[in-house]
């Protein structure tokens, strides 16, 4: 039954509603997808990870998680080598998750940054969506027009007629009708109504100024043969199937509007006539056939209003009985046999009527109507009983009514609501309707419109919003907890990182090397040429203090050889000579071995005090940890005021939804308690006939 | 007698009519009733994002910080030569991730998503990262098929990416890791 809610949307005059604009996010998804797959012959290889993870989303249609990807991508700096195709995405995205407005004005700044690439011969499709350094936006003239016409759309459902006038003028059209007919066909559909709204509202966006650039047979100048922009546009229009009907089927209701019936009738008879010659194709059919049959019950009560029961009757009786409009075309037909005098045709109509099981709220009219007939019919018993029946039925009705009301929360409205569901959530239809019955078929007139449908759809999705936070609430409980075990953890390397500390004795290294220092340099001040010699030449200095304590022991003579002592003190004053020459000749190398060592130490000793004194400061204090926990805390307060912010926006939705309910309630009541008055009135009427009756018959047996 | 069903006839149009004309009439305070609810719902749907994100952040800082941060994506470049059915991530010789596809994850990545496989901590250091890669292939055949990559890791932030492709010289799909820059 999605189709007869397309087709309201299309065949009447009143305004559409918001919600319709997820119709058009699917199909901008869907252009977006074709501009995606378009962009290269193989799958785009994403050239960022970042990108990547928000397509493997966006494909899966996760809108939400993907919306999320595209964020964090963006806190940490712009995906890379996609150029715009991210932010068309995104818009999409958006469009996807329920988020209009934005995906509108993303559109609309990136249509805009197109400009000045429109005069660009060289775009084609494998180069669109690019975001050249300083041009801007580059997008391929089908799919920059598609762009134009879909957010021209959003525009239009959103009621918002000039802006929708201005997008559906920078649509290409000639480029438009070569990507894509169908949504041609409806560019042209939607610039008609628009048209046809400005001549009753006297709005100047109808009026035509067309693009430059726009399809020469659309020339504003081919007005001047006396074509109004609306038989243009339906001219045009011709041969495109519904989209045609339905503008033939507006224009007539247009037509009736201005008070010229006579030229409506024509125009429905010719549409239907024309219809009736074709045979729908595709997936449309019942579509057509819904229109159809709508613009034959249109025609018949222009019938019925000027009294030509019988072309009425005629039309009416046509009507398959199965259709969206078989009952009220059965009403009809019920008024117009009895107008006609055919009282047993009127009354079968009616008891078909009344078969029918499914609550409708004009329908209560049924059990007065067949009660009135049979007293056309002069079946007065007949009559007094159906009107006894109609009146109880009124009155049992009408108590239930009023219990409704008193009971009514949103609790009892749910209960009277039947969810179809996907998982755990609600299903919705390609319009982002939610996918419901209602399980008390009095509350179906209100669960069919538009506004009814927009709220219902909007408490459900701020609860999926709450759910969202309570389960953000509990990601963010854990992540304390996990801040909690790394700072215990921290504590502890704290402590074993302080013992390894102590254990190395870090201060009596300080020390000895400090006191080493003190020695170099009063070694340097002083000069003291021992101080800095090499391990080899102190060992040979204390083999020749060997030497020179064992010759001071040696008498001359001592040794046998009086020379020989005196010789060995010779070549010992010889060798200590060469020693203390060669000390002399290495003090300032080793001088300066030893400051190198020394500084190499100090080098050493710095990089530990350092080291040291980070992982006090570590031990002391945790930035990062602080740092976390205050982001920590912050979310948990960003979460609390987003609860409080979706639990005040729940109760306004709430008493929408339930305020619309007991209004439509209210409404009903009303013409509930017209019905009964009119019953009671006519039992009244026929019991005292009947009283009279009897009493003539008793009177003439007497 | 038929000036009744007329009246009738008529004092319910007029019923409708009037029933309609109340509708039209508490329309402008209903449309911006419902405008201002999803209004309101726009907006409180772009700070859930905004907060989405943030925790996202803050899970990461939290869980994997980034000189130890080390992640694996996994992407498809074919689908004529191999049907992904399921794949094993393997680090240092330990299985860290495996994953079984369905129809829609497969034709995500066959458009040109990237899944991320698996997120964890390495050292800094040389690693081995092996990944088995279960599907159909040509002819309906079953098919397996390794790599594996030795790399080192620095104090930044690691990425790889598994790319499993189609080659048309054999016909036979390709399995290959590389390392983001």
């Amino acid at each position: 039954m999605t189709q007869p809610v397309v087709f309201l949307a299309r065949a009447t005059r009143t305004d559409i509603g918001a919600r319709l604009v997820a119709l058009a996010a699917v199909c901008l998804l869907f252009m977006l997808d074709a501009a995606l797959v378009n962009a290269d012959v193989a799958p785009a290889r994403a050239k960022d990870p970042a990108y990547g993870r928000v397509l493997y989303n966006y494909h899966q249609g996760e809108a939400l998680k993907a919306l999320t990807l595209l964020e964090v991508a963006r806190e940490r700096g712009r995906i890379r080598g996609h150029g715009a195709y991210p932010e068309l995405v995104e818009g999409g995205l958006m469009l996807s998750y329920g988020m209009p407005r934005e995906a509108r004005d993303l559109f609309t700044r990136l249509l805009e940054e197109t400009k000045a690439t429109d005069t660009q011969p060289d775009i084609n499709e494998s180069s669109a969506g690019e975001r050249g350094a300083d041009s801007g936006v580059t997008l391929a003239p089908g799919i920059r027009s598609q762009a134009w016409f879909y957010l021209g759309k959003v525009f239009y459902l959103e009621g918002d007629y000039p802006q929708a006038h201005e997008n559906f003028q920078k649509v290409d059209a000639l480029v438009l009708e070569e990507s894509n007919s169908e949504l041609y066909a409806e560019w042209l559909y939607l610039r008609a109504r628009l048209a046809m709204l400005s001549d009753s509202d006297n709005g100047s966006y109808a009026s035509s100024h067309e693009s430059p650039r726009e399809n020469p047979r659309e020339n504003p100048s081919m007005n001047a043969s006396g074509e109004t922009l609306v038989e243009h546009l339906r001219a045009q229009l011709k041969h495109s199937g519904l989209w045609a009907h339905y503008l033939s089927y507006n224009i007539a209701m247009a037509e009736v509007s201005a008070g010229d019936a006579e030229k409506a009738q024509q125009s429905l008879r010719e549409l239907i006539s024309g219809m009736e010659g074709e045979t729908p194709t595709g997936d449309r059919g019942s579509e057509y056939r819904a229109l159809l049959d709508k613009s034959r019950l249109s025609l018949a009560r222009l019938y019925l209003r000027e009294s030509r029961f019988d072309d009425a009757l005629r039309l009416l009786g046509a009507m398959p009985l199965d259709g969206v409009f078989s009952d009220t075309a059965l009403y009809d037909y019920a008024v117009a046999a009895a107008e006609q005098g055919q009282l047993q045709r009127a009354l079968d109509a009616l008891e078909a009527l009344s078969q029918r099981t499914l609550f409708l709220s004009w329908r209560e009219q049924v059990p007065y109507a067949r009660g009135y007939v049979l007293e056309q019919l002069n079946q007065p018993r007949k009559a007094l009983n159906a009107f006894a029946q109609a009146s109880e039925h009124y009155e049992s009705r009408g108590r239930e009514l009023i219990a409704a009301r008193q009971s009514l929360t949103e609790e009892s409205l749910m209960a009277r609501l039947s969810f179809l569901r996907n998982n755990d959530d609600i299903a919705t239809d390609a319009y982002g309707r939610l996918r419901v019955m209602p399980s008390d078929f009095g509350i179906s007139d209100v669960l069919a419109t538009e506004p009814f449908q927009q709220a219902l759809s909007e408490l459900n999705e701020l609860y999926q919003v709450q759910a969202l936070l309570i389960q953000r609430e509990g990601q963010l409980g854990t992540f304390e907890t996990m801040l909690e075990t790394r700072r215990v953890q921290r504590e502890r390397r704290s402590r074993e990182a302080r013992f390894e500390l102590e254990q190395q004795k870090a201060d009596e290294w300080v020390e000895q090397k400090n006191s080493f220092r003190v020695e170099i340099e009063a070694a340097l001040a002083a000069e003291d040429v021992g101080f800095f010699m090499t391990t080899k030449q102190k060992e040979l200095k204390a083999r020749l203090e060997r030497v020179a304590a064992t010759l001071a022991q040696l008498r001359d003579g001592s040794l046998g050889n009086d020379k020989s002592a005196e010789r060995q003190r010779d070549k010992y004053a010889r060798m200590k000579a060469y020693f203390d020459w060669t000390l002399a000749n290495d003090y300032g190398v080793n001088r300066w071995a030893a400051q190198k060592q020394l500084r190499e130490l100090n080098a050493e000793m710095q990089q530990f005090e350092n080291q040291r004194a980070a992982i006090e400061a570590l031990m002391a204090g945790d930035e990062k940890h602080n740092e976390l926990a205050g982001r920590l805390i912050r979310k948990g307060e960003d979460i609390q005021s987003l609860k409080a912010q979706v639990r005040e926006a729940i109760a306004q939705a709430r008493s929408i939804l339930v305020g619309r309910l007991d209004k439509a309630l209210e409404q009903q009541g009303r013409d509930l308690r017209r019905y009964l008055v009119a019953s009671r009135h006519a039992q009244a009427r026929l019991a005292d006939r009947l009283f009279r009756a009897g009493q003539s018959t008793e009177a003439a047996n007497e | 007698m038929t000036d009744s069903l007329k009246t009738l006839a008529a004092a319910l149009l007029a019923a409708l009519m009037l029933l309609t004309g109340a509708a039209l009439a508490a329309e402008p305070d209903a449309a911006n009733d419902s405008r201002a609810v999803a209004e309101r719902v726009e907006d409180l749907k772009k700070k859930v994002i905004r907060l989405n994100r943030d925790l996202f952040i803050l899970e990461e800082d939290l869980l994997f910080p980034a000189s130890t941060q080390f992640a694996v994506f996994l992407s498809v470049d074919a689908g004529e030569f191999l049907k992904l059915d399921a794949v094993k991530l393997k680090v240092n010789g330990e299985i860290v991730a495996s994953h079984l596809y369905t129809e829609r994850q497969v034709t995500a990545l066959e458009r040109g998503g990237m899944q991320r496989l698996y997120m964890g901590n390495l050292k800094t250091g040389t690693h081995e990262v092996t990944v088995f890669v279960e599907g159909m292939g040509p002819d309906n055949r079953a098919y397996k098929q390794a790599a594996t990559l030795a790399f080192d890791k620095g104090t930044e932030t690691a990425a790889l990416e598994i790319r499993i492709q189609d080659r048309s010289s054999n016909y036979q799909p390709v399995v290959s890791i590389v390392e983001w820059e």
